[in-house]
């Protein structure tokens, strides 16, 4: 087997687990406040938003064939260089879920990708106008306007129902809220898929197995998208929804259907303008705005707080395990180089996973009281609480460990 | 695209984001009340009114306004696709 096929391989499977992470993190977007409300039980939630996902998947019909078009020299963008930004993007997934933070996946593979790009070429390879304007600017801006839309939303819905019995607002609005649901589910699968469909697509083309000239991918690839993204939304990152529907605010179910309508009409309205903003950053602010508007409700700013903060260093982690698994794998160059840079992959995820595993978060005790902590009131034997500031350096960690290995 | 912000279309989003994502829980919300209103489960002032069927009718009208806007929702996110595959360009689909 040639060198050039063996990349192609392990990028396509990199990019599938990508999007894997991808489904998983973003399942508390759609459907965090719909468990937290009881609209729906938390194993419905998530096969609908699965499905949804899948079927939103296969609506995307323009895929684009650069990956972070804008925002790096398309050019000099080589395959060594799409993996080292793809596991930058999966381990920043894989630690945010961890700590149980809503961050942007997008951010976390352009940051990847901007990271190996530097790595490879240096500041030149990035256009950073388009960085800013298109990347940073969104995201102070998504945030922000999804809690005031929320906010209004949600304060309109109080002042309509005020004296009319809660048990029956609570049950009108859990109905309200398996559309709203549905609706940014479908919009999350047709816009996140796409975006690692483009991923294999331009690594397809690189190789010379796919036509740049063709607007669409092969079939296989939207179907195994599809079906990655959906897998990993079903398998539910449940540790998101716990922040999502529990930590910010006690949500309930008008406040719920606020959030989520406020979610669904900015992101379909900002992909309709052609103003991109992260799924993530517009279900967390109308989550919050959900929180301001209710007359008396109680929003965990510290919560909110460090999920800005994660979203602050989502780009520059990222970009840091990007570039220095571009200079391991194209360091060490040719199969080798490849083969450490996807074991290194390997184990840095599997470290993760077995630190959630000491305090494992699912479909049972995602709603548990939530008591100042993710992890804590979820089980009475599980371990003091990892604090927030034990884990990042386990960034630097696979930094230091890949350098050894180089 | 010279500027730093894209002006006009930030403030389509909010204008629009405030007007459909705000407006139809508001108006979903004021079915509910309508529709308790109409079943004599709505208080006022402690005295529970009496059924009221033109109410709780006028409370449907409000639930399907909003049904129709989730389907149109759902049309708009799949234009493309329906376009490309029944030829039928519906919301401003893009034709290939």
């Amino acid at each position: 087997m040639d060198f050039q096929l063996f990349l192609l391989i392990i990028v396509v499977v990199t990019a599938l687990a990508f999007d894997f992470t991808n489904g998983f993190h973003d399942t508390g977007n759609a459907m965090a406040t719909s468990i937290a409300s009881g609209a729906l039980k938390p194993k419905t939630a998530v096969a609908l938003s699965a499905s949804l996902n899948l079927v939103g998947a296969f609506l995307s019909t323009a895929v684009a064939a650069t990956i972070a078009k804008g925002l790096v020299d398309s050019h000099l963008v080589t395959l060594e260089l799409v993996f080292a930004g793809l596991v930058g993007g999966i381990t920043w997934n894989l630690l945010t879920w961890l700590l149980g933070i809503p961050s942007s996946s997008s951010h976390a593979l352009i940051g990847g990708i901007v990271g190996a790009m530097i790595a490879a070429v240096g500041g030149h390879g990035v256009i950073w106008k388009g960085l800013v304007s298109t990347v940073l600017i969104p995201a102070v801006l998504a945030p922000v306007i999804a809690t005031g839309v929320a906010a209004l939303g949600t304060w309109l819905v109080y002042r309509a129902v005020r004296g009319v019995g809660e048990e029956r607002v609570n049950t009108g609005f859990r109905y309200g809220q398996i559309g709203s649901a549905s609706l940014v589910s479908l919009a999350h699968g047709t816009n996140d898929a796409q975006k690692t469909m483009g991923v294999i697509f331009l690594a397809l083309i690189a190789y010379g197995a796919a036509d740049p000239k063709s607007s669409l991918p092969p079939l296989w690839v939207i179907v195994s998208c599809a079906v990655a993204i959906a897998l990993g939304t079903y398998l539910g990152g449940w540790r998101v929804i716990r922040t999502l529907g529990r930590g910010l605010v006690e949500i309930q179910s008008p406040q719920g259907m606020a959030a989520e309508s406020s979610s669904a009409a900015i992101i379909l309205l900002s992909s309709h303008f052609g103003y991109s903003l992260s799924t993530t950053h517009v279900a967390t602010g109308s989550i919050l705005g959900s929180g301001v508007g209710k007359p008396g409700a109680e929003v965990r700013w510290g919560v909110a707080g460090r999920m800005a903060t994660a979203w602050l260093v989502t780009l520059p982690s990222a970009g840091i395990v990007g570039g220095v698994t571009y200079f391991i794998v194209h360091g060490i160059g040719g199969f080798p180089g490849a083969s450490i840079g996807f074991a290194l992959l390997v184990t840095a995820s599997g470290v993760i996973y077995l630190q959630s595993r000491k305090a494992p978060i699912d479909h049972k005790n995602v709603n548990a009281e939530w008591e100042g902590d993710l992890t804590a009131g979820t089980s009475s034997q599980a371990p003091p609480p990892r604090a927030a500031s034990t884990v990042p350096p386990s960034v630097s960690n696979d930094a230091t460990q890949g350098a050894k290995t180089r | 695209m010279t500027a730093w912000i894209n002006l006009p279309a930030v403030s389509k989003i909010v204008l629009l984001g405030l007007l459909l994502g705000a407006g139809l829980p508001a108006l979903f919300a004021v079915g509910v009340r309508l529709n308790a209103q109409g079943a004599g489960a709505a208080a006022h002032g402690g005295v529970v009114s009496q059924k009221n069927p033109a109410l709780a009718a006028l409370s449907w009208v409000l639930f399907a306004l909003v049904l129709v806007a989730v389907v149109v929702g759902v049309l708009f996110v799949a234009r493309d696709f329906i376009g490309q595959h029944t030829g039928l360009y519906i919301l401003g689909a893009k034709h290939k």
